[in-house]
């Protein structure tokens, strides 16, 4: 990995946050996401970071000292260029559904994206990724839009072609997709079934709900019943993909419970849900006065979760199953995503964005399939360190969060700052009770792993 | 905070834990703490050696003490062997201030700590427990023992514990105990009351009480007392169980000198019958003995003790090939067995049954075909330096002709003796024979032996590697078939195999036909890329690469005909480029 700038934190940065559980007092080491347990009678010390009579210096000492970047870890200051492992690829330009909130407009990007990819763009994209990728981390090739499947030709094709090129040159190369659900047929789900698929389905709960949030293109209802009936087969029948559903929750509707239930009684194994941020005000993008009530919503849906944990089950909510786990090893990063480092997403007509959701974008494309502009890769990476961020300066959550997603940035609000610290705080809480109590569920997990 | 109190902090995530792996933080020395090892990382048990002294615990069995279990002998005669080391007189002080230890008991702490406590704690005049009462684990019940009368053997009704140590470990935890003081040489004695202190905390941690460096304190190395138990399969490879006993010199032909001895015995004088490993019992040095002896243990080379420096054999005379033409013929020839030995690991590895119920059958089934599938594969590798070897004599005027050709006969283990190439499953006789083909200074590695005496005289010195590496994993190949011979051994062969009878498809099967297309597909590209050599012949031999693994490979051919119920068998090709090599 290329290290292309070094940017310090801001003196001002917290190092720690005390927190407590059922379990008793914990601390956080903000770099790093170190966690430690401490006895409740020293845990009070934590609570005057700020006085400078001397009294602290021995927690000041410690906590810096834990904050140090141990050994095989990477420097939380550095802006590093790794070797990209991920791609997407924007096949198709078009989507048989027309939801209000698409942030791909349907997959043209309002002109951006005109014509479907082409084979050959498509071989181009992925021949460049192989070449440079590292055989010792798995290798993605992920498919998007406008919905995926209106260009399944280019699909069918391109991952047998991925799979045995991986293959020769030794990568664990693996798929994802995004996809409506609705235009599945026997040839997809076959293909899906054989490869290493992450099948991402849009769905946003049950068939009224859905319908009316992700209509057909002619305005119709019946899109949920379209996706059940199309991915019925690969939800009986898996094979080798796993399926999860994303749904995205506007501020009409946070009865998350109703929609989770509905989700599952579909037959998905988890889901997980997506406030919307950045859209038309019609489509219902999330104000300030809302995030408390989301906030709520998703921490009630999760203590369920965590109830069903703690008794030796699963656990279906995709967002807090993701957070557990990153807890659990520490997940640290001044980037919330892989966006312009490990991934990219290649626009129909070749050109590499930062990200999928940016295509069309000038700040985001930072190259073609002849090759990365390293310039700009290297303007576009340092600008969105979390360390550049000034709102993210003093903040505890600096390295779990990262600033959140860049498309998003200038949505950032102090109330939507407050729910991602709240969620946070709720999944710090849960991770030390669960850990504590049914260590199992997580030796279990590195066994899926 | 106050700076003496140490703080214990627990990790509760995989990023905690990595803080404590720096490169600077394993190397650091904590105070007390053995120079060679980390507590996190260490091994405890009950013998001052290895990473821990888990007798150190008790040092803290009774609230507010520090007690050293040591002998204090005077005059001979056996006075203490608990000695009270020290006394945390700040925490009785707060146990009084708080109303959890009565004002007499606190004075009584006090009395003591004001004399252990200090630059001369534990020399005369002492402290020592004299009497301890309490709840014991198991049969022994509610007693009170002088502690200085303990002794061993701790046995039958009314029983008492062997010795102060275990009557300490053996208190119920977290019970009522009452000690009873002497100060060296007083009249009178002191009683303290409390409870069995806990070791650990809620969380499993150690307790607070103990400082760093205070279960390792006590250590000393294991390269003497405990030492005496590393026995094979357990800790120390550098200890063997018996090996062959020193030469006398001149050394006498006499059988006794070439069995095995026990390594530790007790008898150590030279003879020439010394007593034999197989003997009922053979008397081995104990813990206390090796303390003293360990000395005497000889160093071991090849299987024998030695006493003076090691003096390596003459080695064996080996004969170089007269001519090129003849070194060129065997190299051909050694370039047909490893093809030949690859047909017949193949045809052993498909045989095996590799689906079924988890269990040590399907376990050890699925090992010994992968480790079969290595070692064929390691014999292609071989195939190719061999052919490597043969490219570098050849010239314009005599272009090289890879070889490729199939050896209709192995070297067996006699000189002059070969063995025929078969297709047969693994059955234990069949592995039998791969050991004595893998064997070293027999088989195939004498046949190497020769070349490589050849090219040290003629070849250069890559070439004269090449073949040194292919002798050295052959030695490797040995020992892998050791390992497949152990694992199927413990099953019979009906269970293992897929099928009791394995015979050849008949010629016209399809998919016995499909293995051998693919197969001669294979040698065509090996052929060209060996003939050109590289870099020109670089696509060819990755083709060859792809042609061997996967579903659509060599690999997948053989998989379907084992799966329908065959054995794997490789045809004789007509080719004369491929066609049988008979040996020279």
């Amino acid at each position: 990995m290329q290290t292309l700038a070094q940017l310090p934190a801001a003196p001002a940065a917290p190092l720690f946050k005390r927190f407590a559980s059922a379990v008793g007092e914990h601390l956080l080491i903000v770099p790093h996401s170190r966690l430690f347990d401490v006895p409740a009678e020293w845990a009070a010390a934590l609570d005057h970071p700020d006085d400078t009579n001397g009294e602290d210096d021995d927690v000041l000492r410690l906590v810096s000292a834990l904050a140090h970047t141990a050994y095989g870890e990477a420097a939380l200051e550095q802006v590093a260029a790794p070797t990209p492992q991920s791609l997407s690829l924007n096949v198709s330009t078009s989507c048989n559904l027309a939801c209000a909130y698409c942030y791909a407009g349907q997959g043209a990007f309002a002109g951006a994206q005109p014509a479907p990819m082409t084979w050959e763009t498509a071989r181009a994209a992925i021949d460049r990724l192989f070449a440079g990728a590292d055989a010792q981390a798995p290798v993605t090739v992920g498919f998007l839009g406008g919905e995926p499947f209106v260009n399944r030709a280019l699909i069918q094709q391109a991952v047998p072609y991925a799979a045995s090129a991986g293959a020769a040159r030794g990568l664990d190369v693996r798929f994802a997709v995004t996809t409506n659900g609705t235009l599945l047929n026997e040839a997809d789900v076959a293909l899906l079934r054989a490869h290493r698929f992450a099948v991402t389905v849009s769905v946003d709960g049950g068939a009224a709900l859905h319908d009316a949030q992700r209509p057909l293109a002619g305005g119709q209802p019946g899109s949920f019943a379209r996706l059940c009936a199309a991915l019925r087969p690969l939800l009986d029948e898996p094979g080798q993909a796993l399926i999860a559903a994303r749904a995205t929750v506007n501020r009409h509707d946070f009865n998350l419970g109703e929609r989770f239930a509905a989700i599952l009684a579909a037959g998905f194994p988890e889901a997980g849900f997506a406030p919307l941020r950045n859209a038309a005000p019609q489509a219902g993008a999330l104000t300030d006065a809302d995030w408390p009530r989301y906030l709520t919503a998703l921490i009630e849906l999760a203590e369920a979760e965590l109830a069903r944990a703690l008794q030796g089950e699963n656990i279906r909510l995709t967002n807090f199953a993701v957070a557990l786990k990153q807890l659990a090893r520490g997940a640290s990063s001044p980037y919330p995503c892989g966006a312009g480092g490990g991934y990219f997403s290649v626009a129909a007509n070749g050109d590499w964005y930062a990200c999928h959701r940016a295509i069309g974008a000038p700040a985001y494309r930072l190259g073609d399939n002849g090759g990365l502009d390293a310039a700009r890769r290297r303007e576009f990476l340092t600008a969105r360190h979390v360390h550049a961020q000034s709102d993210c300066q003093r903040c505890w959550a600096r390295y779990l969060c990262s600033g959140g997603c860049h498309q998003e940035a200038a949505q950032r609000t102090a109330a939507s700052c407050d729910f991602v610290r709240g969620w946070l705080e709720f999944c710090l809480r849960a991770y030390c009770e669960l850990s504590a109590r049914r260590p199992q569920f997580f030796s279990s997990l590195e066994e899926q792993q | 905070m106050s700076q003496q109190d140490p703080i214990k902090l627990i990790p509760r995530n995989a990023a905690a834990l990595r803080r404590g792996q720096t490169p600077e933080a394993a190397a650091r020395l904590v105070t007390g703490n053995s120079a060679a090892t980390r507590l996190e990382s260490g091994v405890g048990n009950c013998f001052p050696g290895l990473e821990c002294d888990i007798r150190n615990l008790e040092r803290r069995f009774f609230p507010f003490l520090e007690v050293d279990l040591r002998d204090i002998v005077r005059d001979g005669e056996l006075i203490a062997v608990a000695v009270i080391a020290a006394v945390d007189a700040a925490g009785v002080q707060n146990a009084v201030a708080a109303g959890q230890l009565s004002a007499a008991q606190g004075a009584i702490y006090q009395t003591i700590a004001n004399e252990v406590n200090g630059p001369n704690g534990g020399q005369p005049p002492f402290w020592f427990i004299e009497e301890l009462s309490g709840s014991f684990i198991g049969q022994l019940g509610n007693q009170t023992l002088q502690l200085i009368e303990l002794r061993p053997p701790s046995v039958g009704a009314g029983r008492r514990p062997p010795d102060a140590w275990t009557a300490i470990r053996l208190l119920a935890e977290d019970t009522p105990v009452t000690i009873v003081a002497r100060r060296d040489g007083a009249a009178t004695t002191q009683t303290l009351t409390g409870k069995r202190m806990r070791y650990l905390d809620d969380n499993g941690a150690l307790a607070q009480m103990f400082a760093p460096g205070e279960l390792t304190q006590s250590l000393c190395s294991p390269w003497t007392h405990d030492f005496r138990d590393c026995g094979c399969y357990y800790w120390a490879a550098n200890h063997p169980d018996i090996a062959k006993p020193p030469l006398l010199t001149p050394p006498p032909n006499l059988p006794a000198l070439n069995a095995d001895v026990p390594w530790q015995r007790v008898e150590r004088e030279l003879t020439d019958s010394p007593v034999s490993a197989t003997a009922n019992q053979p008397a081995e040095l104990r813990h206390y003995e090796i303390n003293h002896l360990w000395q005497t243990l000889n160093f071991v080379l090849e299987g024998r003790e030695l006493l003076g420096p090691y003096e390596p054999g003459a080695p064996s005379q080996v004969e170089p090939f007269a001519t090129q033409a003849e070194l060129e013929t065997h190299l051909r020839y050694a370039a047909g067995v490893e093809l030949a030995v690859m047909h017949e690991y193949l045809t052993a590895a498909f045989s095996l049954k590799v689906t079924g119920p988890a269990g040590t059958l399907l376990d050890d089934a699925r090992a010994a075909q992968a480790e079969l599938l290595r070692v064929a594969i390691g014999e292609m590798r071989h195939l190719r330096a061999v052919n490597d070897v043969l490219a570098a004599f050849s010239s314009a005027a005599a272009p090289f002709t890879p070889a490729l050709r199939v050896a209709t006969s192995v070297p067996g283990a006699q000189a002059g003796e070969f063995l025929p190439v078969l297709a047969r499953p693994a059955l234990p006789a069949v592995i039998a024979e791969f050991l004595v083909i893998e064997a070293p200074a027999r088989s195939v590695d004498k046949l190497y032996t020769r070349i490589l005496a050849t090219l040290q005289q003629r070849g250069t010195d890559e070439q004269e590697q090449a073949i040194r590496a292919i002798m050295a994993e052959g030695e490797e190949h040995l020992e892998t078939f050791q390992f497949i011979q152990e694992w199927l051994g413990r099953h019979s062969p009906n269970d293992y195999l897929r099928a009791p009878n394995l015979a050849p498809p008949p010629a016209a099967n399809p998919l016995h036909q499909t293995l051998q297309q693919r197969y001669r597909a294979l040698l065509q590209q090996l052929f060209d890329g060996y003939r050109q050599g590289l870099p020109a012949g670089a696509p060819n031999i990755n083709a060859a690469r792809s042609l061997m693994l996967g579903p659509t490979g060599l690999q997948g051919a053989a998989e379907a005909v084992a799966q329908a119920g065959f054995l794997v068998v490789f045809e004789p090709l007509a080719d004369p480029r491929f066609a049988p090599l008979d040996h020279p």
